[in-house]
């Protein structure tokens, strides 16, 4: 029973980590943009494909792949933000129904690019690392260090840089920022940006883990729903709350109950929280 | 007045004019998956279609009565989901006017399509598992490929016998396929000796199956088995216990998908798995067919697709042994009546009267095979009697 326990507890870390990426991407193009961008889950399959195009069509080692593949999707997130998003920024109904449509865009993009069968991913990693009974596959455990170095590059740059600051700025008061000087040209595209870009990089770390395929983006994008739903949206400290409890309540119901009642158990949370708290746990109630 | 009579000339002339060339297009619906998980099965169904088109559109066309027909293939997506497959069905049997239907993919979408199918007298070729697919009011749904219900018991007995499996454990989607997969191989292991210890269910789409997996090993299983999972899900299965440490056998023991789970595992994760095959590469028609598919569609095989190319030639043959395509009555017959069929997989019979109480299951030879760099080696030889 404590292996089960142990094991549950460090798979539900690991998965809390991953759903974080998402959903801090999620969270932040809403709070920046005020847009619900369904179409994060597939940039997340865009960075799955970018990963594999480098690692096994070009031959490139996976840490410059990842490096690289943050590169295009902010880049990307810039041109997204000009072409689809801009013309929407204080109509969140019609955003959020171009962002539908631009998911159907793409993921029907890669399906005819890349076809419907799933693509192999050659193992980055094998093995396990093993404290007496308790396992960490190596696979997971590389993906959640750099997961984790790049959530902590992307705390340093959001708490201490000007951009950081001014993203930060932006989150709280539009109106406000602005009059302080923030530059909305230069800080809609970078917000959107970094957002898809976290999304992106999530994909390439998953993409040794559960595969590639032009419908990989689907259970990711209502794990970074659900995340924000709970942490409040546009709440970063609360996504990251709420990420690590999704993990770890998955995890937990999985191996002591069932799939099923994860699942069960995750919706009646998320509609226990919208009653008693509807802005999320850390969200901030609309004025 | 006028025009109408200058009409009706023209009607009666046209059809002479048909009837002196008696071309025509038969059309065949293509209802399979062709997006998500289960699209590697679908694309090889729709495919063995294609295949068996162009045999006879390149041949001249298929000779029915007087009439020669060149066959066009219908194809529509259901995703694998019961609602769509209804909506592609209606549209199939009522705006495309099609007798014959390539499909389902899955056991669901072949129960919700049913009772358009079976009240308009529409053939389908299914590839459902479920047990209900096939039954003695349903006389238009047939299904040429083997299920875990034909193949299981004598592939479990021999990995039973010779690999030292006392418990196993299973991971099975949650709808109809995985419930009638996981209540058949629960006895098929029970009669072989064995125990289906630890069973898991899983929606569809889920991708992470660390924590069940972490149930399953963590009650000691011998063995864990795959069957009833899609080919993706079943790749990622593997990929995921041998990252857990897993080291038992690794069993797939119906529906082929080695090619499919070895690019998502990897070829380290999936050596020494065994596996359920159709295909005996050293039958050489069985190879032709498969350097065919891959010669036309760039993409590597999938093991169902030779039985649909079988089962649409088997077809075609009923219908020219019927001499109609439009009385699909007395095509059901004449497609019931074929026995001895030579296809490329080898002898094809019709059976199932005892097990479903209709004789509309096509039973062929099958083989164990144990997955080594990559590859599938043939280690026994079956039949529904037994594995050798």
């Amino acid at each position: 029973m404590s292996f089960l326990i142990a094991q549950s507890l460090i798979n539900g870390v690991i998965l809390g980590t991953l759903y974080l990426l998402m959903a801090i991407g999620f969270t932040l193009a809403f709070g920046v943009m005020r847009i619900v961008n369904f179409a994060h889950g597939e940039f997340y399959m865009i960075g799955a494909f970018c990963a594999l195009i480098g690692v096994t069509w070009l031959g490139l080692p996976y840490p410059v792949t990842l490096a690289l593949t943050i590169v295009f999707a902010i880049l990307m997130g810039a041109v997204v933000e000009r072409l689809v998003f801009r013309p929407f920024r204080n109509d969140e109904l019609s955003g959020m129904i171009a962002s539908l449509g631009l998911a159907m865009i793409l993921q029907h993009g890669a399906l005819i690019l890349f076809g419907p069968d799933p693509q192999a991913f050659p193992a980055m990693v094998t093995g396990v690392f093993k404290w007496g009974a308790l396992i960490v596959p190596k696979s997971r455990a590389l993906a959640l260090g750099i997961g984790i170095v790049i959530l902590l590059i992307f705390y340093l740059f959001l708490m201490h840089t000007r951009h950081g600051r001014a993203l930060r700025a932006l989150v709280q008061d539009q109106e406000v920022a602005a009059v302080f000087g923030v530059r909305l040209e230069i800080m809609y595209p970078l917000g959107l940006g970094l957002g898809i870009a976290l999304a992106a990089v999530a994909g390439g770390l998953m993409a040794p883990l559960f595969g590639v395929s032009p419908f990989i983006g689907a259970t990711p994008l209502l794990k970074a729903f659900i995340v924000v739903i709970l942490g409040g949206l546009g709440s970063i400290p609360g996504a990251a709350l709420a990420a690590i409890l999704l993990g770890l309540i998955e995890s937990f119901t999985s191996s002591f109950i069932s799939a099923s009642a994860a699942d069960i158990v995750t919706f009646a949370l998320v509609i226990g929280v919208l009653l008693v708290r509807p802005a999320g746990l850390l969200g901030r109630a609309e004025a | 007045m006028k025009r109408t009579t200058i009409l009706a000339a023209a009607s009666a002339l046209a059809m002479v004019a048909t009837g002196a060339v008696a071309q025509e297009t038969l059309k065949i619906g293509a209802l399979v998956t062709m997006s998500g998980a289960g699209a590697s099965w679908g694309n090889g169904m729709k495919r063995a279609a294609e295949l068996a088109a162009e045999d006879v559109n390149e041949a001249g066309g298929l000779e029915v009565g007087d009439t020669t027909y060149q066959v066009e293939i219908i194809a529509y997506d259901d995703s694998y989901k019961a609602n769509e497959a209804v909506t592609a069905a209606n549209r199939l049997v009522f705006e495309d006017e099609v007798k014959y239907i390539i499909g389902t993919v899955g056991s669901a979408p072949i129960l919700a399509i049913q009772p358009i199918t079976e009240e308009n007298g529409v053939i389908t070729m299914t590839l459902g598992f479920t047990a209900q697919a096939l039954g003695a009011d349903k006389k238009y749904t047939f299904r040429p490929n083997p299920t875990t219900a034909e193949v299981a018991q004598p592939q479990i007995d021999w990995i039973v016998r010779t690999q030292d499996v006392k418990t196993v454990g299973a991971l099975f989607p949650k709808d109809e396929t995985g419930e009638a997969i996981a209540k058949d191989l629960g006895s098929a292991y029970e009669q072989a000796g064995a125990t289906l210890a630890a069973t898991e269910f899983f929606e569809r789409d889920r991708v992470d199956f660390i924590p069940l997996l972490t149930r399953i090993i963590a009650q000691g299983v011998d063995a864990i088995e795959l069957d009833g999972n899609s080919p993706v899900t079943a790749g990622q299965i593997v990929q995921q216990a041998r990252d857990l440490g897993f080291e038992g056998v690794i069993i797939r023991t119906g529906g082929p998908a080695t090619q499919e789970i070895v690019n998502v595992a990897g070829e380290a994760a999936t050596e020494g798995m065994f596996v359920h095959s159709a295909f005996d590469p050293g039958v050489a028609s069985a190879k032709a067919y498969e350097e065919r598919y891959v010669e036309t569609y760039d993409e590597p095989m999938n093991g169902f697709s030779p039985f649909f190319y079988d089962g649409t030639k088997m077809l075609f043959q009923a219908m020219q042994d019927a001499g109609t395509v439009e009385d699909t009555e007395a095509v059901a017959t004449a497609y019931e009546n074929i026995s001895d069929y030579e296809g490329i997989l080898g002898m094809m019979n019709w059976t199932g009267s005892e097990r479903y109480g209709i004789a509309h299951q096509l039973d062929s030879p099958f083989y164990i095979a144990r997955v080594t760099g990559g590859e599938e080696e043939i280690v026994a030889r079956c039949t529904s009697a037994g594995c050798e």
